[in-house]
């Protein structure tokens, strides 16, 4: 509990100095817990999710950062890799490939990463990932910039799926 | 060295095992039954035969210690000839399965790549010479002497370590290829390092896991599937069975490692297996536990090793469990066989008629299957019983008996020797269920010399289940020593030798597919032919050696007009001959 918190507590340092440095991820902790955080991450350019603002929602266990933290997504967004319902983010980081040198800050240019590159084959959203898998490339692109004109413009005003 | 003292115990146990055929042939000729004796002659080149295929024993039994060595022995020779440490030589055999030229040819035909697969570094990297160094996980400051590192150099603190190894082990055995928490670095974390940083529980589970590893990864090993049981068995593939008995006395079929089936594949096994699951709920009310006395209904419980039923005064009638029948219709004198295991039969005779006629089609192949799991069930229940028997057989009534009789122990070895030849026939017995349930019903040729068989070997065993079982009862329920004590001795030896002929032929013709009925030249061979010959000495010992042979020939021109074939029990017989060789049934 101790170690996490004051884990949690340097990376909480390190992001106030680092806001600048990273204008793609801004992470918030929770006024009142430090184990709860959102993050508000920039679709990567050159990809459906252009121009959106997704939020994210961190979860940390006490025996952080020995077991990673649960993330979902809270702004609504169509990818392979994150359930469609209920945010919930397929990334092998975030499971078995965990180690304790990432970060929170690290989780989500992984997350930004993942968002650039789909990975269709073991998907958690079935029919985003088999318009990819069929090679129809135009067809997910156009559903995935629906979606995010949708749900993640915003100056739109956002779904959440809560 | 340990391992090969305890190699050697294995193959005493071994050689014990052979003592025990071959012992008996030996006490056999003692007994000077005649019958008894040509019956052992003429089969002399079988037995021989079955020594020589038990003593080419293809598997090792080993204990933890065993395990132990052979790992050590392995991390050595690779530690040696790659001259890399111990603990990478570990990691290496880890990666490969425990494969020592797997690890050599990969090595050297491309030692970077292995290395960096693995994640073994050329050259490990020490610490950044620097006073102070932050913790790659807590981002606390330390001196650098509390820091520590894989062989890649990247610091963290010792606490993170812990905290970071002791997570991992309780995750699992992927603690056996532990990586340094870097994300960007695949530098592997050895043996040594993890064992000096976690609590003594933790490193034991480490252990556990690496010796574990060490049987499980290997192709050539597996655990011994008991409860319980902590011995491994490594296996030579190629020749000889599957067939393996642990040291704790299990025996089990070390490809599929379900309970040994010989001489029944493993298909076969897996597909009765999962059908008895998935019939097991119809099972239920098909099979209860109680039949009714066919005489005077009362339910009866089995709850002893044979077939042959007495109900309870005062009715008393002697049936048979598994057909019902009187138990007056199964012996030899009213000149007919042992035919509990003939489904066609039961069905001509009627017993099947009422549901047979009104049933369909769907609930005729659920009473036939009933039919054989019926009997493959009651056997194995019996192989239970006779096992659970022959351990108070040893535990105490042995020692009374010797008492009794004024008998050494020693020389009512015949007796155990009996109980373990009951067990291994339930066994095969109940195999040759499975297998009879997939034997095709169109072919019928073999069918019925598969049921034939069966039929010997079993009314084989259910003699000398019964003798093993009652008369010794009458033996031990003495005040003095019985006169007819060394009769009962020579007539359960000898039941037990013919008994175990019978299942050996039983397992070889079953295990060449029954193709004596196929080649009609080639029926002169083996198995089949002997055993009708084998047979026809036991049942009827009166007759002589000369018929069993021109009886095993006459089979080689099976269908041609010049034989007619017994309706009781197939035998082909001379067209000149008015009564059936085989069962002296008139035609």
């Amino acid at each position: 509990m101790q170690a996490s918190r004051a884990r949690l507590f340097k990376e909480y340092k390190e992001v106030q100095r680092e806001k600048v440095a990273d204008p793609d991820i801004q992470l918030v902790c929770d006024d009142s817990n430090i184990f709860k955080w959102t993050a508000l991450i920039k679709g990567p350019s050159e990809t459906p999710y252009e121009g959106g603002v997704f939020q994210l929602a961190f979860s940390v266990p006490e025996q952080y950062p020995l077991q990673p933290p649960q993330v979902r997504f809270l702004t609504k967004i169509f990818h392979p890799n994150v359930h469609f319902k209920t945010g919930e983010i397929c990334l092998d980081i975030l499971k078995n490939a965990w180690s304790p040198a990432w970060t929170l800050q690290s989780v989500c240019r992984a997350i930004i990463a993942l968002m650039a590159h789909p990975e269709p084959d073991s998907p958690l959203n079935c029919d985003s990932g088999n318009l990819l898998r069929s090679g129809d490339v135009r067809g997910f692109q156009s559903m995935a910039k629906m979606y995010t004109r949708l749900a993640a413009m915003p100056k739109k005003g956002r779904i959440f799926s809560t | 060295m340990d391992s090969e003292d305890d190699m050697h115990d294995a193959n005493d146990a071994e050689s014990l095992d052979d003592d025990f055929y071959s012992g008996e042939t030996a006490m056999d000729s003692d007994d000077g039954d005649a019958a008894d004796y040509e019956f052992i002659d003429n089969d002399s080149d079988d037995s021989d035969d079955l020594l020589s295929r038990r003593s080419q024993q293809n598997y090792t039994i080993l204990n933890e210690a065993d395990i132990h060595l052979r790992q050590e022995d392995d991390i050595m020779k690779i530690s040696s000839i790659l001259s890399i440490s111990h603990v990478a030589a570990a990691i290496l055999l880890r990666h490969y399965n425990w494969s020592v030229s797997k690890v050599n040819d990969e090595w050297f035909a491309d030692e970077e790549k292995v290395r960096r697969v693995v994640g073994l570094l050329e050259e490990p990297r020490a610490l950044p010479n620097v006073k102070e160094l932050t913790c790659g996980i807590c981002f606390e400051v330390y001196p650098c002497d509390s820091m520590s590192s894989a062989a890649c150099g990247h610091p963290f603190c010792v606490t993170c370590w812990k905290g970071y190894i002791s997570t991992s082990i309780n995750d699992g055995p992927g603690c056996l290829t532990l990586r340094c928490p870097d994300p960007s670095c695949g530098a592997a974390v050895g043996q040594d390092m993890i064992v000096s940083m976690v609590s003594h529980d933790d490193a034991e589970k480490y252990q556990r896991y690496f010796l574990r590893s060490f049987v499980e990864d290997n192709r050539k090993t597996k655990w011994c599937p008991a409860p319980g049981c902590d011995y491994a068995v490594d296996f030579i593939v190629g020749g000889g069975t599957f067939d393996v008995t642990c040291g704790c006395s299990y025996s089990f079929c070390w490809n599929c490692t379900e309970e040994a089936h010989r001489p029944v594949d493993c298909d076969t096994v897996s597909k009765w297996i999962m059908k008895n699951s998935a019939e097991s709920e119809n099972m239920n009310w098909i099979l209860a536990n109680s039949k009714p006395c066919p005489k005077c209904k009362r339910p009866i419980e089995k709850n002893q090793g044979c077939m042959h039923i007495t109900c309870t005064p005062p009715c008393k009638f002697e049936f048979c469990w598994l057909c019902l029948g009187a138990w007056s219709d199964h012996g030899e004198r009213t000149g007919g066989f042992y035919a509990c295991n003939r489904y066609e039969a039961a069905k001509q005779e009627g017993v099947y008629d009422d549901t047979e006629k009104r049933r369909e089609m769907a609930k005729n192949s659920l009473e036939r299957y009933t039919h054989y799991y019926e009997r493959w069930a009651t056997n194995q229940s019996s192989r239970q019983k006779a096992l659970a028997d022959l351990q108070q057989m040893q535990s105490t009534h042995l020692e009374k008996l010797s008492d009794k009789q004024c008998q050494p122990e020693s020389q009512l070895k015949f007796i155990t020797e009996a109980w373990l030849q009951i067990v291994e026939c339930r066994r095969v017995l109940k195999w040759t269920y499975a297998y009879g349930y997939y034997l095709p019903e169109r072919e019928h040729a073999k069918r019925q010399f598969f049921e034939y068989l069966q039929g010997e070997a079993e009314s084989g065993l259910e003699r000398l289940h019964q003798c093993a079982e009652k008369e010794l009862q009458t033996h031990l329920n003495v005040e003095s020593p019985s006169k007819d004590f060394n009769e009962f001795r020579m007539k359960l030896a000898g039941l037990t030798s013919v008994t175990r002929n019978y299942f050996e032929n039983l397992v070889r013709a079953l295990e060449n597919g029954l193709s004596d009925v196929d080649g009609h030249g080639g029926s002169s061979r083996t198995g089949g032919a002997r055993t009708l010959g084998a047979g026809s000495s036991k049942s009827r010992s009166s007759r002589s050696k000369g018929a069993a042979r021109s009886s095993s020939g006459s089979r080689a021109t099976d269908d041609s007009g010049q034989h007619w074939s017994c309706e009781y029990c197939t035998f082909a017989n001379a067209k000149s001959a008015t009564v059936c060789q085989m069962c002296q049934q008139r035609r």
